[in-house]
């Protein structure tokens, strides 16, 4: 069959029709040379993206029976998908088609029109080229799951559970310990001004057990998960006899594990003993909470009480970003019980970033708690030793001491990532797949992180993160819907394999796989994301990147410089 | 008279960052020049260094390759792969007695539209002032 590759221009109103000289891009693609075998139609138009210029185009394609198509326009970022679905209307496979960026890196950067035009002839000739080598992909369907499981039933973890089973989904609700509410449930006050939060978090454990769509599962922890997005297969080891419970299904899961305090008697510079009066800020909530007052473990009221920062932030190299307003907080509540003893507060900086922290810290500063800053703060039992700002060490005694811990991975992080395959961060976190624009994703498609085993954060954030992932799931994954895998996949020739298992080292998914009995590599489709990290690093050449083939790169290569 | 010289540099340009950074160069009209030859892929981990070599074997002047920031890949650790393989890459270069300044790795962001235009302007000079690809047309692969 003889091939017939369209060219359009795009004159995207002037952006490109008075920066570029279009008549000339024509007439010199219309008259290549090395072409000659093949026929192209090379037309212009004002605005392709426009409803008038998609018509135009599904009826260029159809009138001239096309078998590749290349469009010179904007930015494949903005209308790529455009484009492939006028193929779709089509006969033409839309991975036949491909966009060349002659505004973006053209017209708009290059001020000389003759040489922008040369370079948009440059770019569209190795477009072509590239097509020619693009061959025709097929998406597939698959059925998804809509159910969901979330491990760790703390307040992220509850707080997703009910946005899905709002929507009728069912969720599995697995949690390690005896009970639901995580660490929330130790806190006495959520912040200053807000009443008894036990209650609060209680009410959302009541919720969580009276939902119809949301079983619960206590004392559980994950056996093995197989699977992808919208099919994932799971086992799950329940109660003291650890009982497997296999034939579980779910489409998505969300790792909600949360956090632990460190323990300061791990640190050089926190010495102290069972008997000594030393409290972590959670060992204090829970006090006050239970007890309903502060005292000394003989029953007596402290007549001071020494309130240190930062326990552990140099050891594990991060901030925690919560305990400033903890502390800040607990000094109110100590302040407000017992208002003539002597508080003070050892910190090294302040972090206090919601919107109320700092008027709190004024109030309670105006109250008479002390606020002491110092280089470095260490305890031995009850007594504070520390150096000033100004290098002068001191030493001073309380009758009680509390310190605020960092907060650091959950128990059983490291097996959780690796029994998933997510990865962690430098921090022992879970790694969301983008800091910024992805926080709530990981690395594998369909598997989620919320609260603390993302990183450092309070309540607040930890139930918005979960109201996001639940956004996300229900936007994913829609009962009734099949969902479309990635077709830009990685795939192994197999002749070509040698069984090195390089490409088993650089791929960051788990997608490759070795099979011991051909001796060669096997992909995942369902898990490669078409990086081509893969291919790059394989010494035999037997991965090849579907849609970012070696033969189009370099085609597309050896024509722009030619 | 001699024919001005006007450098070809092969740019393979990351899509999730660099060359998302090479379109906010255009969308805030900045300006560079156009020896950048811009080839999309994936992930900078994509280019095998075979693809860098045949490029300047071929006679592309430089080769650029743009991807995200160390820690910033949209595929986790691909760019560390880059890095690794680029100077390796370099290395071979050197022993073979090429040029190494005409590859250029750069880490480039989707918001750094005015770096990109400025490491294309740097690098085009640093390729001018350094002339032809002196393999051009001599050597094969």
């Amino acid at each position: 069959m003889r091939l017939k590759i369209g060219v359009y221009v795009c004159e995207c109103g002037p952006n490109i029709a008075e920066r570029v000289d279009i008549d000339r891009v024509i007439k010199v693609i219309s008259s290549l040379e090395e072409f000659e075998d093949i026929e192209l139609v090379v037309k212009r138009y004002k605005l392709l993206c426009s409803n008038d210029g998609q018509a135009f185009l599904k009826n260029e394609i159809e009138s001239n029976a096309l078998t590749h198509l290349v469009v010179a326009a904007c930015s494949p970022r903005d209308h790529e998908s455009t484009f492939m679905n006028v193929c779709k209307k089509t006969n033409l496979n839309p991975y036949l088609f491909n966009m060349v960026n002659i505004r973006e890196h053209c017209a708009w950067v290059i001020p000389d029109k003759a040489k922008a035009t040369e370079k948009a002839i440059r770019s569209i000739r190795a477009g072509i080229r590239r097509t020619l080598h693009q061959s025709e992909l097929l998406e597939r369907e698959l059925d998804a799951n809509p159910d969901v499981l979330i491990v760790g039933g703390g307040i992220a973890g509850m707080e997703a559970a009910l946005m899905l089973a709002d929507e009728k989904r069912k969720v599995c609700l697995i949690e390690k310990t005896e009970r639901l509410g995580g660490k929330s449930i130790f806190y006495s006050q959520l912040l200053s001004r807000q009443g008894n939060s036990a209650k609060m978090i209680q009410q959302k454990i009541e919720a969580v057990q009276q939902n119809a769509h949301i079983q619960v599962f206590t004392e559980t922890e994950l056996e093995s998960v197989v699977g992808f997005f919208g099919n994932f297969e799971i086992v799950l080891k329940v109660g003291k006899e650890t009982e497997l419970q296999t034939g579980l299904k779910a489409g998505a899961i969300v790792i909600a594990t949360g956090f632990r305090l460190l323990n300061p008697n791990k640190l050089p510079q926190t010495v102290y003993q069972k008997e000594d009066e030393v409290y972590t800020t959670l060992e204090v909530e829970s006090m006050i909470l239970n007890e309903g007052k502060i005292s000394l473990k003989s029953g007596k009221s402290p007549q001071s009480i020494a309130l240190v920062h930062c326990v552990g932030r140099d050891e594990k190299g991060y901030c925690s970003t919560i305990c400033c307003s903890t502390i800040i907080k607990i000094a109110r509540m100590l302040k407000a019980k017992l208002p003539q003893i002597s508080i003070r507060v050892y910190y090294r900086d302040l972090c206090l970033p919601h919107k109320t922290d700092q008027q709190t810290y004024e109030e309670v500063k105006a109250e008479g708690v002390d606020f002491i800053r110092v280089k470095e703060a260490g305890i031995q039992n009850t007594s504070i030793e520390y150096t000033q700002i100004d290098g002068v060490k001191k030493k001073e005694s309380a009758d009680m001491v509390i310190l605020a811990p960092a907060m650091e991975p959950a128990d059983g992080t490291e097996a959780l990532a690796e029994l998933l395959n997510v990865s962690l961060g430098e921090t022992g976190f879970f790694q969301e797949a983008h800091h910024h624009l992805n926080p709530v994703a990981t690395s594998i498609e369909g598997i989620y992180i919320v609260g603390a085993a993302q990183g450092p954060k309070g309540i607040s954030e930890s139930v918005a993160q979960a109201q996001a992932v639940s956004g996300k799931i229900l936007n994913r994954l829609i009962p009734g819907e099949k969902i479309v895998p990635e077709v830009k996949v990685c795939k192994v020739l197999e002749d070509f394999c040698t069984g090195c298992q390089t490409c088993l080292e650089v791929c960051c998914y788990g997608a490759i796989s070795f099979n011991e009995v051909k001796g060669v590599s096997v992909v995942n489709e369902a898990v490669c994301r078409g990086c081509g990290n893969c291919v790059a690093s394989c010494p035999s050449g037997a991965m090849r990147a579907i849609h970012f083939t070696t033969p189009q790169l370099y085609r597309e290569m050896i024509e722009a410089i030619r | 008279m001699k024919e001005p010289f006007h450098p070809k540099i092969v740019s393979f340009l990351c899509k999730w960052c660099t060359y998302s950074g090479a379109d906010l160069a255009g969308t805030s009209r900045m300006q560079y020049p156009p020896s950048i030859l811009p080839i999309r892929v994936m992930c900078s981990s994509r280019v095998n260094p075979v693809f860098v070599i045949k490029s300047y074997l071929s006679g592309s002047d430089g080769v650029l390759i743009g991807g995200c920031h160390p820690g910033d890949c949209h595929y986790q650790s691909g760019n560390y792969h880059t890095r690794r393989r680029i100077a390796i890459l370099k290395k071979v270069f050197d022993s073979i007695g090429l040029e190494t300044e005409r590859v250029r790795l750069s880490w480039i962001s989707a918001s750094e539209g005015s770096k990109f235009a400025r490491i294309s302007e740097e690098f085009t000079g640093k390729i001018e002032s350094m002339g032809e690809n002196p393999t051009k047309k001599k050597v094969f692969l």
